[in-house]
């Protein structure tokens, strides 16, 4: 399945369709290569268990799997929070100058 | 804000959390108290060469992992720390810890937490090797 994602392109393709679902002609408009080669990509990424397709009419939406990234999400959640803990811990070490990114202290 | 809310990012498809925070000292000020008890775990056990043991106790659990790169900012310059992490018997994740001066007395800290291989075990394979071109038959067998 890793080497579904081994493509930039392919890998770009799903980071679009993790944004929101789309079609074939969608995507293809976005990206540098021909429709045919991005329903090819699509496939792939559909047969990894990536991508789904939903048919509605004579089109057909792709859209993300959630089941094997929810893991993802809850890692992210469960370690970001650690991070912002210690990092608040950190701020607080240093003095109240201490600021979270993009801000300058004092 | 932080940076990880891209759960699929275009560049790595790996899980990462992302964040900084500037602070108002040196980067060896910095890396002292990173590096000491109390930051990364209650106690914590660091041998800062490459390869070294990492070990991260707090009062009810364990982190084991090792050192892939340790430089303490000297002076004025860029520090970097870079190590894998996790519970016991379980797949790590790898921080990279990057102190960077900023203006005259500050540090701009940098906290990378990603979990490149937790990400291939999640989609049941094992390590590829460098594969997959756009056209190649290989990305097509997937099974």
């Amino acid at each position: 399945m890793f080497n579904a994602l081994a493509d930039p392109n392919r890998r770009r393709l799903l980071a679009a369709v993790a944004g929101s679902p789309a079609t074939a002609t969608e995507l293809a408009s976005d990206l540098p290569i021909s429709r045919q080669a991005v329903v090819k990509h699509l496939s792939a990424l559909a047969d990894a268990g990536l991508l789904e397709r939903e048919r509605r009419g004579r089109e057909v939406r792709y859209r993300m799997t959630p089941e094997p990234l929810s893991d993802a999400v809850g890692w992210m959640a469960e370690v970001g929070g650690q991070w912002d803990q210690r990092l608040a811990g950190l701020a607080r070490t240093f003095g109240p100058s201490g600021a979270q990114r993009g801000e300058m202290p004092r | 804000m932080p940076d990880d809310h891209r759960y699929i990012d275009a560049d790595t498809v790996t899980e990462r959390i992302d964040r900084d925070l500037l602070l108002p000292a040196s980067p060896p000020e910095v890396w002292e108290v990173i590096t000491s008890d109390g930051w990364l775990a209650e106690h914590v056990e660091l041998v800062l060469v490459p390869g070294g043991e990492a070990r991260f106790t707090d009062r009810d659990s364990m982190r084991t992992g090792w050192v892939e790169e340790a430089a303490p900012p000297v002076g004025n310059s860029t520090g970097v720390l870079v190590f894998w992490w996790g519970p016991d018997g379980e797949p790590g994740t790898r921080v990279e810890l990057t102190l960077a001066p900023e203006g005259e007395a500050s540090t701009r800290l940098r906290v990378v937490e990603s979990r490149p291989l937790e990400a291939l075990e999640l989609i049941g394979l094992t390590l590829p090797g460098q594969g997959g071109t756009r056209h190649g038959p290989s990305m097509l067998a997937l099974a």
